[in-house]
């Protein structure tokens, strides 16, 4: 099986890298920091291929696409991105505008060009990556909530006219991940013990990547979360901005 | 009484409001603006076009337009605040951010460059302009209100990034909400298919479907009805349009 993963130098793009080399999947490793995939690329001869792209540059994703010209993809993990937490006046509208082609714009093109140009081999998936905030709000991650959402939303809508061109869809609302990115933008108080090992998450991923469900609600706490996002979603979003914006100190992004 | 706390109790007639509209050349947005200057209040309504005579358009001296393409947020942003500016605006009661385009097609057959305006358009301005507006609103207790649409509630094959737009738009508004409780009010309001000029621009004939679309002049005062109710989400169906001819707006009144 070949695979591509975005965002695979640190966390859960690291982890999901890591595991499909180690049950021998051929793997194009995507991200702006290549370093840390050059060493993967080292070990696993032949198997990894680390390509670098900064996805918040159309040319830089537009290169990318070039360079991979030709390849056929079993399983692409379009898992790149970033967050800016704070008041929502308070971020720097570059910290959005980089938030915005990150999480949603690459993602997107991505995703169109690679059905599109028939890069996707039969019986294939495409994986994207939302978040628990899709059901539960995040007041203090405004507009990374707003990217998350949109991308759940991309999501729904193509998995019809993929599935035309034999291209599966699965959507992943992850919870907090125990990785640098969220113990950056966690406010101080909230303890690593809520977060999933992003080891855990990329195992449960890659399992919910060989079967039929279109969404993952990685976890049983994730689960009950989103269960009661649906049920209570206005409680849900007060429960959140108590949780999370009430207490936070400053912007970060 | 001091001015701040005056401006804050919104319900009392008779008062003077600022109001900006941006998408305000057509459709939806263009009898937004008729309807809110012809209540007395001060519009600012924004669009791509580069008009000629505006009063042309809008006829009504209390509306103020300038052109601001969305597809540039940063240039476009920058003409609204510093319009504001020039009339003299330090308070802004009311924002309402309709202008949007839409693309249609197989989502493996938009172009790159296409969906990248798309998503300038219709997502990365309002987050430019809600930025740049908030110590505006922040000074009237005013309200910030998006205008998405009911397609978020299904899949849309063939509108895949314009419906993403609007879910985005959708999520932004849930938090931004309570970010600024007590501060601003932020509401999203999903029209159902109306009978505009969109869908042509957007290369697709409706056809005989539009008869069943909603007729543009309903959804426009179906939108003041919930802006007017402080809806935080409200879909318009034609039920709600349907109840919002029992409510009148008075003179004055937003
Ligand atoms: N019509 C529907 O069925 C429907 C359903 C649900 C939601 N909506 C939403 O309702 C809102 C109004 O739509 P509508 O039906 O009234 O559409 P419309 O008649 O096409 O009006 C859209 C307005 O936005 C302006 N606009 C478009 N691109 C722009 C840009 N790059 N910069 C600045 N202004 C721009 C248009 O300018 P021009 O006059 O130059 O074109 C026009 O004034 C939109 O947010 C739309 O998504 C519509």
């Amino acid at each position: 099986m070949k695979a591509l993963v975005t965002g695979a130098a640190h966390g859960l793009g690291r982890a999901l890298t890591e595991q499909l080399l180690a049950s021998g999947h051929e793997v194009v490793a995507v991200d702006r920091d290549v370093e840390p995939l050059e060493k993967l690329a080292m070990k696993y001869r032949g198997a990894c291929l680390a390509c670098f792209a900064d996805l918040q540059k159309v040319e830089s994703i537009q290169n990318l696409l070039d360079r991979l010209q030709g390849s056929k993809f079993d399983l692409v993990i379009l898992n790149a991105g970033i967050s800016a937490t704070g008041k929502f006046e308070e971020i720097p509208l570059q910290a959005y505008d980089r938030l915005i082609s990150v999480n949603l714009g690459a993602p997107l093109h991505l995703a169109s060009r690679l059905v599109g140009d028939e890069w996707m081999s039969a019986k294939s998936k495409i994986v994207f990556i939302s978040s628990l905030s899709h059901v539960v709000g995040y007041p203090g991650g405004a507009v990374y909530a707003a990217t998350k959402d949109a991308i759940a939303s991309y999501a729904h809508s193509v998995a019809k006219p993929f599935r035309k061109k034999q291209v599966s869809v699965l959507t992943v609302f992850p919870g907090p991940i125990d990785t640098a990115h969220a113990q950056k933008h966690a406010p101080d108080q909230s303890s690593r013990s809520k977060r999933m090992a992003p080891e855990k998450l990329a195992r449960l991923i890659l399992k919910a990547s060989r079967g039929r469900a279109k969404t993952l609600y990685p976890g049983g706490k994730t689960y009950l979360a989103a269960c009661f996002g649906k049920l209570f979603p206005n409680q849900a979003t007060r429960l959140m901005r108590r949780g999370l914006y009430d207490k936070m100190t400053g912007p970060s992004y | 009484m001091t001015d701040r706390a005056s401006r804050k109790s919104n319900g009392q007639p008779g008062r003077v409001r600022t109001v900006l509209i941006t998408g305000a050349t057509d459709g939806i947005g263009l009898l937004l603006a008729r309807a809110y200057a012809g209540r007395g209040h001060n519009v600012l309504a924004t669009g791509r076009r580069v008009l000629a005579d505006d009063q042309d358009l809008f006829d009504a001296p209390n509306i103020v337009y300038i052109c601001a393409d969305q597809s540039d947020p940063v240039h476009a942003c920058s003409a609204i605040i510093s319009a504001m500016q020039n009339m003299g605006w330090q308070h802004l009661d009311l924002a309402i951010l309709n202008g949007a385009t839409a693309w249609v097609g197989l989502p493996e057959q938009e172009p790159a460059n296409g969906m990248k305006q798309l998503l300038d358009v219709n997502f990365r301005f309002q987050i430019h302009l809600a930025h740049a507006l908030a110590p505006f609103l922040f000074e009237a207790a005013g309200r910030l209100v998006m205008i998405g649409s009911t397609a978020t509630k299904k899949a849309q094959g063939r509108f895949a990034t314009y419906t993403a737009t609007k879910a985005g738009l959708d999520g932004l508004c849930r938090s931004l909400r309570e970010e600024w409780l007590g501060r601003a009010d932020v509401q999203i309001i999903h029209p159902g298919p109306t009978r505009t000029n969109m869908h042509a621009k957007a290369g697709l004939n409706i056809g005989l479907a539009k008869w069943f679309f909603m007729s543009p002049l309903r959804v426009a005062s179906a939108i003041q009805y919930a802006i007017r109710r402080r809806d935080k989400r409200r879909v318009i169906t034609r039920y709600f349009a349907f109840k919002a001819r029992f409510s009148s707006a008075r003179e004055g009144i937003l």
